[in-house]
């Protein structure tokens, strides 16, 4: 008898625990937000100057000025980036294809005029560095929803405007050890559903990295944060910073899917 | 001078008449002050990181800081591992498998580095791979084959993940160079520094790694790493994080282990001495407060626990004893003649409370020397041990009279005793009438035993060297000799160069001398030192370049031509790979030159250190730099020791030397006591020499510490020759008279003060082990110079009256 009460009592906990499990895992609310994030209208065609300002702890500046453009093509991204400042790395060219499907590998090619040469760079993860700013690849790109289980934690106001703070945590290692984040906080703006803040927890290093949008504007009718600033931190100290700035944003400039190819990007400007 | 000194006896004696009345207010009010004490030991924290050496406002230790805040820890755990083959599918699973295992349970990991993850560049056609060795993983044999091909072409690979004989293989630990205390309260609260300013960043002090994370780190790889150890796969575990760790160890187990031997070796000699069970229990209980209470001190102070701190617990002790001795022996004699417990201790304080201050002070003017050490665990040794003692001195005067009141004693069985006494008198009578008869003779011989010791002196060799401080067989130790010969060098040394223009690191030619310099600094040694590897942002650099090229072995090399080379970092900077942060700032105005380095005595770092400067100065007057890294750190320390140690010497002779003559009130035969204070000194600055001992900064406090306690018994000798010559006016008598009544006390004193010293013969560390002996030896030896110098010079000097 006792061992047919351990088999019910082992149905029973797989019966209730299994769906109860799932349903703890997430929270309606916050993944409903997250999708309205996620539709929103983030513009296409669109064509702006980049000014990126690295700071390290020592107060000192670098500045890198490029020009980007950029197009939708499906539910991938592609970009393509020139750079105008500094002297010597002008010219270089930057040439990304983003893909929506995890399982694809991004391709990414650089022409350096120095050498007459355009190189493919072969990276599999999204954790690293953006051209030496404290933002990474991950960051770049939009986040794949269902990789990720979100909890809304509280309402909060961030200038004056109401916001959401929603903890979103990966759901698996392999989504970690591509994002290099190992869970974040993620604050919505109420009215036009944009992230205007976040905090992200590196996975190596004990590093937490805070994302702020800084200047936030309609264009076209297209929210926009034109103004970013971004410090990674350990503990309470600021190891470096960086302030990335957008100029000159238009959409639906008419952008031809050629000019996102090695060849055009080899011609310059 | 003899009227005040008649005063302060007076006021001795009615101080201890006051406490023996006041004894229960007395007792209360002491344990109330040292409760409130002792609460903060607790909070007592350990360090014994090579940087706690330095002082944390030395320029040395400054530069350091600045290297480690840019660019991290330069100190990394090795973990060396000997297969029978190192590419070989089930080996490097093995190893996949263990850095896997390290990487998720070693707490606080900045970086960790194996054949498994290693950096491999290459280019095939167009595409630029930037990606780990194994990053796909080996499964035929010709995969196999190529993955080593590729692993022993790569220059950077070589001493440093795999030996260059290809039978080591390494993982490289990279621990965080701050503390993870203090973390963010309220996480919201980051937003708060830049919402409205862009520039500055917090200025709030970040703590560095603790000793206590440190250990924690040692303590996960130890414990993975034994999983794997086996026969067939030796493991060896190095790297100064470790060999900090260890020394750790071995300091706490010595220092627990001494406590108890101290404790038990100096209560056998009290009760030989007293024959009482109080007699030991008095002097025990007030030093053991005294001891407590200096920790507590170093806890409120915020100093922590250091190497050369070991030596206090047991030092505390032994002198502090003695102040009770002292008082005690006259007690109980006085207590035998009177039967009263009042009279006798006023009479005992009023006798020997002078002397017992007088010799309290120069102990602790002797450790106060230390107190304006560059070495900073020396100099807080001065200060928490001289305070230490004047503690012990206050806690007997007052808690010696008030215990005395409130505990019954019993008879002693002066049976025994008188047969002791007897003995004792028996030979300290033969001394007396050797050294009075003999005097020039005496003189002569011990004259040229110290010309024997002073040669001795030149042949002196200075040194820091904590790994030899292990012993030999232990583990550390031995890991850290091998992983120097195998993998040329565990320890590191930085050079910094500093352009202060924003992209100044993008000029070929400024790169071209930086890589010149890191081949011919590896060309340079001295005896065991050597520079067994250089890299820099060259490294990455030619690693670039070469992949660019279709992987050609010439294209290993700097482009000269500078957007080329700008554009080749930004390349990089966009591969997937951060480790462009290790070599250069963010501004690319600054570049690291590391050079590997094997863990050797600090003195040898000196010259190679000193004919890079003067490469640097001859090959880079155009760039700023600076030399740092650990190692730097070893040097400097080993630099302080030395000018320390002038220092303090120079401060304890000239103070014990002032002291002396006020106390005698006689300049003349002040500085002639100098000569039997001096002497032992002397002495064993010589066996320092004649046995090549190292003179690091343990042996070095040695003729402090000994100074200070060698006066005491000089102190004893002249205080009461001075009061029987007055009395007498016959130089002979007045000596015989000092051995007998103070000359015991000398005896009991000096052997529990030396015992006390050469019970750390036994410790496992090896400076300890010297420290003690040496100390011990000098007690002895100062004993010998009062008893045979010190009266022959009294003889000599001072004319029979009639």
């Amino acid at each position: 008898m006792k061992g047919v009460y351990r088999f019910i009592g082992i149905i029973l906990l797989v019966t209730f625990l299994v769906p109860m499990s799932s349903a703890m895992a997430d929270d309606e609310k916050a993944r409903e937000i997250m999708q309205k994030v996620d539709d929103r209208n983030d513009g296409d065609n669109q064509t702006s100057d980049m000014i990126m300002t690295l700071i390290d702890k020592h107060d000192k500046q670098r500045i890198r000025k490029l020009s980007v453009f950029a197009k939708d093509k499906g539910e991938d991204t592609l970009r393509l980036m020139f750079f105008l400042h500094p002297a010597d790395v002008k010219d270089t060219s930057f040439l990304t294809w983003d893909y929506d499907d995890p399982d694809k590998d991004d391709d990414q090619w650089l022409y350096l005029p120095a050498l007459r040469k355009t190189k493919r760079i072969a990276s599999s993860d999204k954790s690293d560095s953006f051209m030496g700013s404290d933002l990474n690849y991950s960051d770049m790109t939009s986040r794949t929803l269902e990789n990720y289980d979100f909890f809304l934690k509280k309402e909060i106001k961030v200038r004056g405007k109401d916001a959401w703070v929603i903890e979103s945590v990966p759901r698996s290692k392999e989504i970690i050890d591509e994002t290099g984040y190992t869970k974040s906080l993620i604050i919505v703006q109420k009215d036009i559903y944009f992230v205007i803040r976040a905090v992200n927890w590196e996975k190596t290093g004990g590093y937490i990295k805070y994302m702020d949008v800084v200047t936030l504007e309609a264009i076209d009718g297209i929210w926009v944060g034109t103004e970013m600033h971004v410090a990674k931190k350990k503990g309470k100290q600021t190891v470096h910073k960086t302030i990335l700035e957008f100029k000159n944003v238009k959409y639906n400039q008419g952008l031809e899917e050629n000019l996102f190819t090695v060849r055009r990007m080899e011609k310059g400007l | 001078m003899n009227n005040i000194r008649n005063r302060i006896e007076y006021q001795f004696a009615a101080f201890a008449r006051k406490i023996y009345h006041h004894r229960i207010k007395t007792i209360f009010l002491m344990l109330i002050a040292i409760g409130a004490l002792l609460s903060q030991l607790p909070t007592i924290e350990i360090d014994t990181s090579t940087e706690a050496f330095l002082h944390k406002t030395d320029p040395a230790l400054l530069t350091y800081n600045d290297f480690r805040d840019q660019f991290g820890r330069d100190e990394v755990v090795i973990v060396a591992l000997k297969p029978k083959q190192v590419f070989d599918v089930n080996f490097l699973k093995t190893l996949a498998q263990l850095h896997t295992e390290l990487e998720e349970n070693v707490p606080y990991i900045d970086d960790i580095t194996s054949l498994v993850n290693a950096r491999n560049t290459r280019g095939e056609e167009d595409l630029l791979i930037v990606e780990d060795l194994l990053e796909n993983w080996p499964e035929t044999e010709d995969q196999i084959q190529a993955t080593k091909q590729r692993a022993l072409s790569n220059p950077m690979y070589e001493n440093m993940l795999i030996s260059k004989d290809g039978t080591f293989t390494t993982i490289i630990i990279q621990t965080q160079s701050h503390s993870s205390m203090g973390v963010e309260d309220d996480i919201m609260d980051g937003f708060e520094d830049f919402e409205d300013t862009i520039e500055a960043p917090a200025d709030t002090e970040r703590k560095y790694l603790t000793d206590q994370e440190n250990t924690q780190v040692i303590l996960a790889v130890e414990k993975i790493v034994k999983k794997y150890r086996s026969g067939d796969l030796p493991i060896y575990l190095a790297g100064s994080p470790a060999v900090v760790h260890f020394l750790k160890q071995a300091m706490m187990s010595d220092m627990q282990k001494f406590m108890l031997l101290a404790v038990l070796t100096v209560s056998i000699l009290l009760y030989i001495m007293f024959r009482r069970i109080t007699g030991v229990i008095l002097p025990m209980v007030i030093v053991i407060l005294s001891l407590l209470s200096t920790i507590s001190l170093m806890a409120i102070s915020g100093v922590p626990i250091k190497v050369p701190t070991e030596i206090l617990p047991s030092f505390i002790l032994a002198v502090g004893v003695g102040s009770s001795v002292h008082i005690l022996a006259i007690f109980f004699h006085h207590l035998r003649k009177t039967k009263s417990k009042e009279e006798s201790i006023v009479y005992a304080l009023g006798h020997s409370g002078l002397a017992v201050l007088m010799t309290n002070l120069t102990t602790a003017a002797g450790l106060m020397s230390f107190s304006n050490a560059d070495v900073a665990p020396v100099a807080e040794i001065g200060i928490f041990a001289g305070a230490g003692i004047i503690l012990a001195f206050i806690y007997t005067i007052v808690l010696l009279p008030a215990l005395i009141a409130v505990i019954p004693l019993s008879d002693s069985k002066t049976e025994v005793l008188r047969k002791n006494n007897r003995i004792m008198d028996n030979v300290l009578e033969s001394i007396g009438r050797f050294s009075t008869t003999h005097p020039k003779k005496i003189l002569f011989i011990s004259f040229c035993i110290i010309a024997i010791a002073f040669a001795g002196t030149l042949s002196i060799e200075f040194s820091h060297y904590p790994l030899k401080w292990l012993p030999e067989t232990s583990e550390i130790r031995v890991a850290t000799e091998k992983i120097d010969k195998e993998l040329n060098g565990s320890m590191s040394m930085e050079i910094l160069f500093k352009t202060d223009r924003e992209n100044g690191l993008y000029e070929p030619e400024l790169l071209n001398r930086i890589e010149s310099a890191g081949d011919d600094f590896e060309k340079m040694s001295f005896k065991e030192m050597f520079i067994g590897k250089s890299w820099s942002v060259t490294t990455i650099l030619k690693e670039i370049n070469q992949a660019l090229n279709g992987n050609n072995a010439n294209a290993y090399t700097i482009p000269q031509n500078k957007p080329l080379v700008a554009q080749e970092f930004l390349l990089f900077e966009n591969s997937g790979s951060d480790d462009l942060e290790d070599f250069v700032d963010s501004q690319f105005s600054m570049a690291r030159l590391t050079l590997k380095v094997p863990f050797v005595d600090g003195i040898l770092y000196d010259p190679i250190e000193e004919e890079i400067t003067a490469y640097l100065n001859k090959n880079f007057h155009d760039v700023d730099f600076q030399i740092t890294g650990l190692v730097a750190l070893l040097a400097k320390t080993f630099n302080n020791t030395i000018t320390s140690m002038a220092e303090s010497y120079l401060i304890a002779v000239a103070i014990i030397t002032l002291m002396m003559i006020i106390l005698i009130g006689r300049i003349r035969i002040g500085l002639l006591s100098m000569i039997p204070n001096l002497a032992p000194i002397i002495l064993m600055l010589g066996v320092i020499g004649w046995f090549g001992f190292p003179m690091d900064l343990f042996t070095m406090m040695v003729a402090s510490i000994a100074i200070g306690l060698a006066v005491d018994d000089t102190i004893h000798f002249m205080h009461n020759f001075r009061r029987y010559y007055e009395q007498s006016g016959d130089p002979e008598k007045a000596v015989f008279e000092t051995l007998h009544s103070t000359g015991r006390a000398m005896l009991v004193t000096s052997v529990v003060l030396s015992v006390g010293f050469f019970i750390y013969m036994f410790a496992s560390m090896q400076n300890i082990v010297r420290f003690g002996f040496l100390t011990g030896f000098t007690i002895l030896m100062a004993l010998a110079s009062d008893y045979f110098i010190a009266p022959a010079l009294m003889v000599l000097v001072n004319k029979k009256r009639a």
